[in-house]
């Protein structure tokens, strides 16, 4: 757990002093995730949490594993395995969640195992590739391939994690925040 | 840097101000729309209204709001100050409201970002020729001469401020000729004197505004009548004998002569100054009305006094000050507005008060034996009671009465019926019943439909009501009561009633109906159901305002969203009443909180009838799976809530479970789960928009261990 507080103290640091939109680009919040290494765009991310208890909803999509408890927050919380139709993986104490944070959408990730912040920078990030190792399913998440020393990080577009290719979950959600305002 | 000046703050009150002042200008027109004409009170109110409207859209810069203001503070205007007879009341009733309406209109494109491009030429030449009217009526009628006011012994009112330390007195201040602007040095001797004034009366009567009266006062000298309980020197050395004043001579008088007012100047309507306007301001304003001054010419009847400027009605000075400066000023102390999102963020914070006092208080490592808990136990009973306290407090302080509401209603009972020509007598009861704000919003728009329904289509012409041996003036009450933790919205005309017979053939039309079944089976319930759905009118022709078949199933899909629920009684030729049964509250409700597998549930207390344990001789189970429960000889359907969400570990046997009967709408059906943890009182939270609606949820809760339960949706389930 010491190598997650870490990155947490990372994260922290990297929001905090830097709250200049400027500060944070080109820096990305990496996991694990399968095979694959993917990256996040660090200004998406709030923060990262250990696994907690999750409440289930029935009736939804397998990848929406319900709604945790975010100190009286109530959020949903998605598997990344299921979303990118990989095969389930058994949680267990590596597991965290990424809560991130688009459009004033508050949404966890379950992930298998958090790895670090790298700096990506622009002239290292190639569009994905239309045949490969990247197969269809991650096609529509992945805006661009990271190149960092030997490695390389898929990076993900959350917007698209969360709600492409469901668009009546969006319209929904539009439907639901026009009721509430 | 002039563009760099940002009106967003000022705009936000602006908009909420002037919105509090057009609502309560529409209460008071709507309450005295039936009388023979306004009461001076009301011509005061009006025309302080527009006054103010006017000057804070002249500073937002929204030209045509001022415009419109402007007019119809002349016509109130001349109507304060002149006593005009013979004025078409409701005529100038629909004027002010046109007015009012048009202001909302472009305060609400204002709100929403849209360009304030209203027209307001049309308005503006109906209220000139209105203006003109009345002028002429008046000229036409028998001018009433402003000496009856005098005889009038119930004007001579004793200022309440006055004791009988008051002392009277008559000043007169002469100033050397050849002075400037005497106007405003007599002002200012006005505003000195303010501070000791218990009542103050002065003439020449418009110094601010009219720089003739400078060379008046110059001319005759300045008179003023002065009640304080200050003695003469105090007086004379208030008013400081400066280079300007030639001479100041005070004479203390009797009370009488002091309410008789200027023998001296025969002014009958000495306008009291606007003790709060400063010198300054006096100044500029005395400047502006020079400008202006050839344009007020061609108007006699309008003195060039800046309206609103002044407190009005000088007949009985004691009465006026006390309305126009003490009362708002009461008002106010007492009422702070306060900005909605952060009485929500207070709600939610005290919700998660009453959690986490749970979490402290049912800690596992409370549960630790031989443990002294007494000081504990003390302190946490302490804790708990202020929490409930607090949340009693911040509940009560969502509560607003629907007062405002009924008053919309009323709005919309005058323009129908005077559209239709009905004339209809609008009673409303209750409507001091206070209801959660969220809630109100959602039945604002439902009960507007109903009683725009009411008086369209409930209340028949006049003729027919006549013939029917009905007196012709129809009504409509709206009525609002609490019970049962519920609260009671009821629309009630004694109009036509529903056609049963009408609706019964329509129904078979749109074969609505089982066609085996004849009419007579279906009880008045279940037909008067089917004007709640959608594209349902019998009524032949569609007005302006009803009868297009949308509406009365938009009506039950708003409430519904609000846990309510719409009843329909009615009786042909006697009329209908549509009943709202609304929850006080959705933030938090008391419910039972259950398990089933390991998922826990939340349901409203007040959905559940009773619980009952079965066993398996109850049970009757039909070949296509559908399961019923006999209970003392009642037949229920049965819904295994572990299979309908397809839980996993849940009980399978009826005997091991609990049976709850839940009941919406007078359709029960039992529901099955594993077992029942307790009541408690939850703080009910929104599933997030990300996770798509699933029936029967609506919402979701935080229990005492901090884990989260979904809560059920007694009427989703029973659909």
């Amino acid at each position: 757990m010491e190598e997650l507080s870490e990155l947490k103290r990372q994260v922290e640091k990297d929001q905090t002093t830097s709250s200049k939109h400027d500060a944070q680009k080109g820096k990305y919040m990496t996991f694990k995730s399968g095979h694959e290494y993917f990256g996040l765009e660090i200004q998406y991310v709030n923060e990262i949490i250990q696994l907690q208890t999750i409440t289930a909803i029935p009736e939804t999509e397998d990848y929406i594993k319900g709604l945790i408890n975010l100190r009286g927050k109530v959020i949903p919380v998605i598997d990344v395995r299921l979303r990118f139709k990989q095969e389930p993986f058994e949680y267990n104490d590596r597991t965290c969640i990424i809560v991130i944070n688009i459009k004033s959408m508050v949404v966890g990730l379950i992930i298998e195992k958090i790895a670090e912040v790298v700096e990506i920078k622009e002239e290292n990030i190639l569009p994905p590739p239309t045949l490969g190792r990247v197969d269809k399913a991650h096609h529509k998440y992945v805006y661009g391939i990271g190149k960092v020393g030997d490695e390389v990080k898929l990076l993900l577009d959350p917007d698209k994690l969360l709600n492409d290719e469901d668009l009546s979950v969006v319209e929904q959600a539009n439907e639901m925040n026009n009721d509430e305002g | 840097m002039a563009e760099e000046f940002s009106t967003d703050g000022m705009l936000d009150i602006y908009l909420f101000e002037n919105s509090q002042l057009l609502e309560q200008l529409q209460d008071m027109v709507l309450e005295q729309k039936d009388e023979e004409c306004f009461d001076e009170d009301s011509i005061n109110e009006i025309f302080r209204t527009m006054h103010t409207i006017k000057g804070s859209s002249g500073i937002m810069m929204f030209d045509e709001i001022t415009t419109v203001a402007h007019k119809l503070e002349d016509v109130f205007y001349y109507l304060r100050e002149s006593h005009p007879q013979n004025v078409p009341h409701l005529e100038l009733v629909d004027h002010v409201l046109e007015v009012a309406d048009f202001i909302s209109n472009e305060m609400e494109k204002i709100q929403n970002g849209d360009p304030a491009d209203g027209e307001v030429g049309e308005i503006v030449a109906r209220l000139d020729v209105f203006l003109e009217k009345i002028k002429s009526n008046a000229d036409a009628g028998e001018e009433k001469p402003p000496e009856n006011k005098h005889e009038e012994p119930k004007q001579f009112y004793i200022s309440p401020v006055a004791t009988s330390a008051s002392r009277f007195y008559k000043i007169y201040i002469h100033f050397f000729e050849g002075t400037e602007m005497a106007n405003v040095h007599a002002y200012k001797a006005v505003y000195a004197l303010k501070e000791i004034a218990e009542d103050l009366l002065y003439s020449p009567e418009d110094i601010i505004s009219d720089p003739s009266s400078a060379e008046t006062i110059i001319k005759e000298g300045f008179k003023i009548l002065l009640q304080a309980q200050c003695g003469e020197e105090e007086i004379r050395q208030i008013i400081g004998v400066g280079y300007d004043i030639e001479k100041v001579d005070v004479f203390e008088c009797k009370a009488e002569e002091f309410l008789q007012g200027f023998d001296f100047g025969e002014q009958d309507d000495a306008p009291v100054i606007d003790l709060d306007s400063s010198v300054e301001e006096i100044e500029a304003q005395t400047q502006g009305t020079e400008d202006g001054e050839k344009a007020e010419e061609k108007k006699p009847a309008k003195p060039a006094i800046a309206p609103g400027d002044f407190v009005i009605k000088s007949k009985d000075p004691g009465k006026q000050r006390k309305l126009a400066k003490d009362k708002p000023k009461s008002d106010k102390a007492s009422y702070i507005s306060v900005n909605i999102g952060k009485m929500d963020q207070l709600m939610e914070l005290i919700g998660e008060l009453v959690i986490s006092e749970s979490v402290v208080l049912q800690n596992p490592d409370l549960k630790v034996p031989g443990l002294n808990l007494d000081n504990f136990n003390k302190a946490a009973s302490q804790l708990s009671k202020i929490a409930t306290d607090l949340q009693n407090v911040i509940m009560s302080m969502r509560m607003v009465p629907l007062t405002n509401t009924f008053q919309k209603m009323n709005r919309i009972v005058f323009d129908v019926s005077r559209k239709l020509g009905k004339d209809i007598d609008f009673v409303m009861v209750g409507e001091q019943t206070e209801v959660d704000r969220n809630i109100i919003e959602h039945i604002s728009d439902p009960l507007m439909h109903i009683v725009r329904n009411s008086v369209d289509h409930g209340i028949e012409s006049k003729e027919e009501r006549v013939e029917s041996g009905k007196p012709e003036k129809g009504k409509v009450t709206l009525s609002a009561k609490t019970e049962a933790g519920k609260v009671w919205i009821c629309v009630e005309d004694d109009g036509a009633g529903l056609d049963r017979d009408k609706i019964i053939a329509k129904a078979r039309k749109q074969g609505l109906l089982d066609d085996n079944k004849p009419d007579s089976e279906y009880t008045d319930k279940e037909v008067f159901q089917f004007i709640t759905l959608p594209g349902f009118s019998t009524n032949e022709v569609v007005t302006e305002y009803s009868g297009r078949g949308v509406g009365m199933d938009v009506v039950v899909q708003n409430i519904q969203k609000i846990g309510g629920s719409l009843e329909i009684e009615s009786e042909k030729g006697f009329g209908s009443i549509m009943s709202l049964k609304i929850p006080l509250t959705l933030a938090i409700i008391d419910g039972i909180v259950m398990e089933i597998g390991t998922s826990s549930f939340v349901i409203e207390t007040g959905a559940i009838k009773e619980f009952v344990r079965v066993n398996e001789e109850m049970m009757i189970h039909e070949p296509d799976g559908e399961e019923y429960v006999m209970i003392r000889g009642e037949c229920f359907p049965v819904l295994r809530l572990g299979e309908w969400f397809e839980l996993n570990n849940y009980r399978e046997s009826v005997e091991e479970g609990v049976m709850l009967i839940l009941e919406v709408d007078e359709k029960k059906v039992c529901l099955f789960v594993d077992k029942l943890i307790g009541e408690q009182e939850i703080v009910v939270k929104p599933i997030p928009s990300y996770i798509k609606k699933v029936k029967g949820l609506s919402g979701c809760t935080q229990l005492g261990d901090g884990s989260i339960a979904l809560i059920l949706d007694a009427a989703g389930l029973i659909e």
